[in-house]
């Protein structure tokens, strides 16, 4: 057991430290920030996907017959972290790289690989993720999203939903029932879809904080090649799971836990500047309760990933347990926000754009964004039932 | 960075949890109704542990905290009681705090399983940090003795050495060693909610001690109480995993409405959360138990994180343990409430969640010099 790096680690570390000084922008984090308007920053984020893959930082983690570095996960989660530190510009590209890269290396044939995996490397296709339908949110495996064989295609017919970065993507990687016979999860098929495909219309949805992260996807006719079939038909469900797993792994944690960490600062600092009762709120008894929770909440968070981090370093899978990094940090960030609207008060009422919003509305905005992260890659009951099911072995 | 354990821990981990399921557990404490079991310890120190912090040159195997933390588990698994843990932590203070004679005369005699120390630290009506510390060690004529009582003091009654928080008049308080042998010192069984615990009473009525280290310096008794604090949470580990296997056990083979009940989402859904706890339980204490083996920085901020986090685990899972367990859960035939009552006992030694999380706060929120961010252990590559 050690917590400190080793020097290949420390050196690693450094390396990302000066490439992000020489390429974020100047005054980034205090006088430049990203565009406030969506599309704009989505460009914004892509080009950045672009640069990383100049510097040689795309898909480090990666065999190196694919582009990628063979950085062990330790390295990746140091790469990661570090990015996050920096405030460095999210992905947008989440779903190429944290899903079809994976789910691909697992099941794709080689000319897939080769035709898919170098454009997400490169910064040049973004993909998105169709899964959930209106009817088929917890209960995956009831999607109704027709494929049926057509000569040398699969014709698409039907409606996915809560698709993020729909409008942006180049491709999708798609659930469609293939056998409608069959029960539920055997007669699925795991397709890769071009999302400027004929007969593809986007829908976007307005979230709660009034943005449009996702949409709904309708599809209509839309010709799939044969080829861009994923593992064997009928099997789509096993390599769905495939993908699940990565969605709520431990190397996704760490650097989550370090962005999370930057709005606790700011909370801890909002704590001691503003006044009630005559004296700072970091001062109430009850409210420091509170705030230590949510330090040492976080800091479990980061324990915890980096136990994870050093299973799957040592080479032992992933397995069902990354459903216990999501059902954490899901309910910790949340209950962080709650603290941090209880700190500012009655003031959390105001919008960003209100000139009396305390820090710029940012704990409001977050308070609600983080509603959605107990539903969204798998609620938390279905977590639990995983936990339950598959980790302690109790029944269906 | 490497957060696991090597594979000696481990075989040292797995031969004690072997000893202690064949050899302790809830039925031999049934069985030993309360008193101290000379065939425990003689069993422990087949397997070395009372060797385990001595340094080699004192014929120990000079090991450290991280290799000792899951042999604590194992003990609160099993519900091992004091002056077991208590002795092994002793050895590390006397080791690294002690004279060149106590080092010399006390620590072979641990590592040989002749000597047993108690940690005397608890006062009625006080909490248990070292500026709440009254009772009195006066010096005359060039001796220690000291005056006052402690309460709550684990397996006082087994031990032949006691380490006794003490302040003298006008000074720091700090930590002195005494023979329980010594006739000023008088032991008195507690009637305790656990039994088992062999929770004592001790009356110094001034009782010739030694200080261990120099008089005015409080760093052996602040160590103490690190170690031992740790000590209690990760034993809270091991207690909320023996209770969460029992229940787990129970509710795929217990039947209501034609199904196990751990079929049933309610039951279900509260598993994962106590699993979820446990988990972070863990990795909170054991990250404690590096953090002072390194002496880091960040020590004491880790150790109360695992405090308050074990704390509030182990009372999560030994609560919904005996839901789970209904009615036959309430029962004295089945073992839950074993677990139940130690895990309370340790809840509140050495601090409670809160007292832990006011501790975290002071040094995460108090601090305008420095932004939290900075207060990780050097771990967290903040520099």
């Amino acid at each position: 057991m050690d917590f400190r790096d080793t020097p290949a680690e420390a050196a690693l570390r450094e390396d990302v430290r000066h490439w992000l000084r020489d390429n974020l922008p100047t005054g980034w984090g205090t006088t430049v920030r990203e565009p406030e308007d969506e599309a704009a920053r989505f460009a914004f984020r892509f080009d950045w996907e672009k640069r990383l893959y100049r510097g040689g930082w795309s898909g480090i983690a990666w065999p190196r017959e694919y582009g990628g570095r063979d950085a062990t996960p330790i390295e990746q989660a140091i790469f990661l972290e570090e990015m996050a530190r920096a405030d460095a510009p999210e992905g947008v590209n989440i779903i190429g790289r944290n899903l079809t890269w994976p789910t691909l290396m697992a099941h794709g044939t080689e000319a897939q690989k080769l035709r898919y995996l170098p454009a997400i490397l490169r910064g040049e296709e973004m993909w998105c993720q169709g899964f959930s339908e209106p009817n088929s949110g917890s209960d995956l495996a009831s999607a109704r999203c027709r494929a049926t064989r057509d000569g040398d295609a699969y014709v698409v017919n039907g409606q996915k939903i809560w698709t993020s970065f729909a409008q942006y993507a180049h491709w999708c990687i798609l659930l469609a029932r293939t056998d409608p016979s069959a029960v539920k999860h055997r007669g699925l098929s795991f397709l890769l879809v071009d999302m400027r495909t004929p007969g593809i219309t986007i829908r976007p949805l307005v979230q709660i904080t009034g943005e449009t992260d996702f949409s709904e996807v309708f599809f209509d006719d839309v010709r799939v090649p044969a080829d861009n079939l994923v593992g064997e038909l009928n099997q789509g469900w096993r390599i769905a799971m495939t993908t699940l797993q990565f969605e709520r792994g431990p190397e996704e944690a760490l650097p989550r836990q370090v962005r999370f960490r930057r709005d606790l600062d700011r909370l801890f600092q909002i704590a001691a500047t503003t006044q009630r009762g005559g004296r700072p709120v970091s001062s109430d008894p009850v409210l420091r309760q509170k705030l230590a929770a949510c330090y040492i909440d976080l800091e479990l968070m980061r324990l915890n990933g980096l136990r994870g981090l050093t299973r799957v370093a040592k080479g032992k899978d992933l397995g069902p347990e990354s459903s216990f990094a999501k059902l954490y940090w899901s309910h910790m960030y949340q209950r962080l926000t709650e603290v941090a609207l209880e700190v500012v008060g009655a003031e959390s009422a105001l919008a960003a754009s209100d000139p009396d919003a305390v820090a710029e509305g940012f704990f409001s905005h977050r308070f609600l964004q983080s509603r959605a992260m107990t539903i969204y890659s798998g609620t938390s009951e279905i977590q639990r039932n995983i936990i339950a099911e598959r980790v302690l072995g109790l029944p269906k | 960075m490497d957060f696991d354990f090597n594979p000696d821990q481990y075989l040292l981990r797995d031969s004690v949890h072997t000893f202690l399921t064949d050899q302790w557990g809830p039925r031999k404490l049934r069985a030993a109704d309360a008193r101290f079991s000379p065939d425990l310890w003689n069993g422990l120190r087949g397997l070395g542990l009372q060797t385990l912090l001595v340094p080699e040159e004192f014929e120990g195997s000079g090991l450290g905290l991280v290799d000792l933390v899951l042999v604590l588990e194992e003990f609160g698994r099993a519900l091992v009681p004091g002056p077991l843990a208590d002795t092994v932590l002793a050895s590390e203070i006397i080791a690294r705090f002690g004279s060149p004679s106590q080092r010399s005369s006390l620590l072979p005699k641990i590592a040989s399983g002749d000597c047993r120390i108690a940690f005397a630290h608890a006062q009625s009506g006080a909490g248990h940090t070292a500026a709440e510390v009254t009772l009195q060690a006066r010096h005359s004529a060039g001796e220690w003795h000291l005056f006052g009582q402690k309460i709550l003091v684990p397996g006082a009654q087994a031990a032949t050495h006691l380490l006794v928080s003490a302040k003298p008049d006008g000074g720091e308080a700090g930590l002195f060693i005494c023979p329980v042998d010594d006739t000023a010192v008088s032991i008195q069984s507690h009637r305790a909610v656990d039994p088992d615990s062999l929770l004592c009473q001790v009356a110094f009525e001034g009782t010739t001690a030694q200080p261990i280290g120099a008089i005015t310096d409080g760093r052996a008794l602040a160590r103490l109480l690190e170690t031992s604090t740790l000590a209690a949470a990760i034993q809270m580990v091991g207690i909320a995993a023996a209770s969460l296997d029992m229940a787990v056990a129970y509710a795929k083979q217990r039947t209501q409405f034609d199904r196990p009940i751990g079929a049933f989402q309610a039951i279900k859904h509260k598993f994962a959360d106590m699993l979820v706890a446990l988990e972070g339980a863990r990795s909170a204490a054991y990250y404690a138990s590096w953090a002072l083996a390194e002496d880091d920085s960040a020590a004491a901020l880790a150790v109360s994180m695992a405090k308050a986090t074990c704390a509030d685990a182990c009372r999560l899972i030994c609560n919904d343990v005996l839901q789970i367990h209904g009615g036959v859960g309430f029962t004295w035939g089945y073992d839950v409430h074993f677990y139940l009552k130690r895990g309370k006992l340790l809840e509140y030694a050495f601090g409670d969640a809160s007292f832990h999380r006011e501790r975290v706060a002071h040094i995460v929120l108090d601090d305008s010099d420095s932004g939290p961010a900075d207060r990780q252990s050097t771990a967290a590559n903040a520099a």
